[in-house]
């Protein structure tokens, strides 16, 4: 890790952290607005904004590709971003981290490229009760094209991946194993060091998706022991459209192009094209320079306010909102892992999620409701849709009391 | 706007109180309304004679918006002409797109018109709408979510 997570500076201060959001100082239906649904995105901090704004107003020009000053500050501050990223996830070289517009490209990266060449008919990949379609769909495409199947490790109703299982369901066939760090429905951190050594004692590559896991505590990929993590820029402060692979340079080596076109060459002839090393093989085209510029910030922002920090006051709001939630009657929380981030999905009984979630607007409180991209979840427990509250570490207690009076209010209406 | 927002007084009492929910006893044409996404799963079945609608009944599982609008539906059918129901869904689909304030023949329906401002929510409402127009032309099922 890269900070232990009980070294929580008492001098953090989660109000001072709160102003750096100007997002938050609006009203929603002439009520302040409470935002509940960091999970679906964060909130950007004015230095984030700011320096999308910078990039654009001053430095602007295509990265990699021209000599001129322009582009040697783009290709400096895009490349800055990365070096920055790669540092807070514990990478062991900018080398290793692949810049993607996002999580679900990551994964989709990994299927095409690492995965599709070597399936065989009769093999499978394993995934979790608890993965966001991100995490099921690449797979299915990839097993539909070479005779794969894919199969699932069951969860218990706590929503707690059921460890065991997974173990025994890495047999030979198995040629990629994809799980997630933090479920975005149930909030419940997987044991991913625990599942890493399994599959690296039998020799299968373990995928981590780390969305909602790098926004929300210290993460060291390294230390984890996968061999690739995938996570987005936009639940962790950043601009949307930005995220990275990340795996060990080797691994990186033996993997084909997905994507062809600029950047990710190294020369072009008729009679074949040779390729640019990784991470620059996978990235064709002109990426999102301003946004990994803004992520670029947003890594910053976050390293100062200390990740330890930022776990500690949302494991604080977690409980806070836990405890209040209790005294609204008819009121079931999907998720109760003992190691569980700052996300709450709620069943209010006689009230359909979407009601609870629009009538929760009119109060100016922005929750999630449906599926959260998790068909195979909601089977599960049998349910459409829930709602969803998700806590970042610019929300308060205030905020919970308030939301935790609407949403009685709202249900009387209902039942 | 309504402190309420889509969920006026009549809205609320048919959802929570909702009219001629259950099945018809046969003949009886019927379809299911099913939106996947949301998790809404509506049943209507309908009872033309001469050319009128004489019976209606809908069970399922819907929000409040669906519910009530599926009871309100059924208000404002029975009796009717079961060919005027083409127009009267043209209309109402207008009233929540935002496109048209009220309309005289929408009656308590006219209720539901604040979902202009809930875009996402209108699929709730034209549900019931879809699915006895299935029923009258013998669908099977239908859904009013685009394919996701």
């Amino acid at each position: 890790m890269n900070a232990p997570l009980h070294e929580a500076s008492p001098t953090f201060d989660p109000l001072r952290a709160r102003a750096d959001f100007p997002l938050l100082t609006r009203s929603v239906h002439g009520k302040p607005l409470v935002y509940f649904d960091s999970a679906n995105t964060s909130q950007k901090p004015a230095s984030v904004i700011e320096a999308v704004d910078r990039f654009y107003r001053q430095h602007n020009a295509n990265v990699a590709r021209a000599v001129h000053a322009l582009s040697e500050e783009a290709t400096t501050a895009f490349e800055g971003a990365r070096a920055a990223l790669a540092r807070f996830i514990g990478a062991a070289s900018p080398d290793e981290l692949v810049l993607t517009s996002g999580t679900t490209m990551a994964i989709n990266l990994v299927a095409y490229s690492d995965l599709l060449p070597r399936l065989q008919p009769g093999d499978t990949v394993l995934v979790t009760q608890m993965e966001h379609h991100a995490n099921i769909v690449p797979w299915q495409l990839v097993c539909a094209r070479s005779g794969a199947t894919l199969k699932v490790a069951p969860i218990s109703e706590r929503g707690e991946l059921i460890v065991e299982r997974f173990v025994e369901l890495l047999t030979p066939e198995v040629k990629l194993a994809g799980v997630t760090h933090v479920s975005n429905v149930l909030g419940t951190v997987n044991p991913v060091r625990e599942l890493a050594r399994e599959c690296r004692h039998r020799g299968i590559p373990l995928l981590v998706d780390g969305s909602q896991a790098v926004p929300h505590m210290p993460v060291d990929v390294q230390s984890i022991g996968c061999d690739f993590y995938a996570f987005t820029g936009h639940k962790m402060c950043g601009p949307t459209g930005t995220g990275g692979l990340w795996a060990r340079r080797e691994r990186l080596a033996a993997m084909p192009p997905f994507f062809g076109g600029g950047e990710m060459i190294r020369e072009v002839r008729f009679s074949g094209t040779t390729f640019a090393d990784p991470p620059h093989r996978f990235e064709a085209g002109t990426p999102n320079i301003a946004g990994f510029v803004g992520l670029g910030a947003a890594v910053q922002y976050l390293e100062r306010l200390g990740m330890a920090n930022v776990f500690a006051r949302e494991r604080e709001l977690l409980a806070y909102a836990t405890d209040a939630l209790r005294s609204v009657p008819g009121l079931r929380i999907l998720g109760e892992a003992p190691d569980k981030a700052a996300v709450i999905s709620f069943l209010v009984t006689g009230a359909h999620a979407h009601d609870l979630a629009t009538l929760l607007d009119l109060e100016g409180i922005a929750v999630r409701s449906g599926h959260h991209c998790a068909h195979p979840l909601m089977q599960f427990f049998g349910v459409p849709a829930t709602c969803r509250a998700s806590f970042a570490f610019y929300n308060t207690t205030g905020e919970i009391d308030r939301f935790v009076a609407a949403l009685d209010k709202v249900r009387r209406l209902l039942v | 706007m309504s402190a309420k927002g889509p969920y006026r007084d009549i809205v609320l009492d048919h959802h929570r109180a909702p009219r001629r929910r259950g099945r018809l006893a046969p003949p009886a044409q019927s379809a299911e309304g099913v939106n996947a996404l949301c998790g809404d799963q509506l049943r209507i079945e309908v009872r033309v004679e001469q050319g009128r609608v004489v019976a209606y009944a809908f069970e399922g599982t819907c929000c409040a918006i669906a519910t009530a609008t599926a009871s309100l539906l059924g208000d404002r059918a029975i009796g009717g002409d079961a060919d005027d129901l083409g127009a009267l869904e043209r209309r109402f689909a207008a009233l929540v797109a935002g496109e048209i304030a009220e309309a005289a023949e929408l009656g308590a329906l006219n209720a539901l018109s604040e979902l202009a401002r809930y875009p996402a929510r209108r699929k709730c409402a034209l549900l019931p709408f879809a699915t006895l127009r299935a029923a009258l032309r013998g669908e099977a099922r239908t859904t009013t979510e685009t394919p996701a």
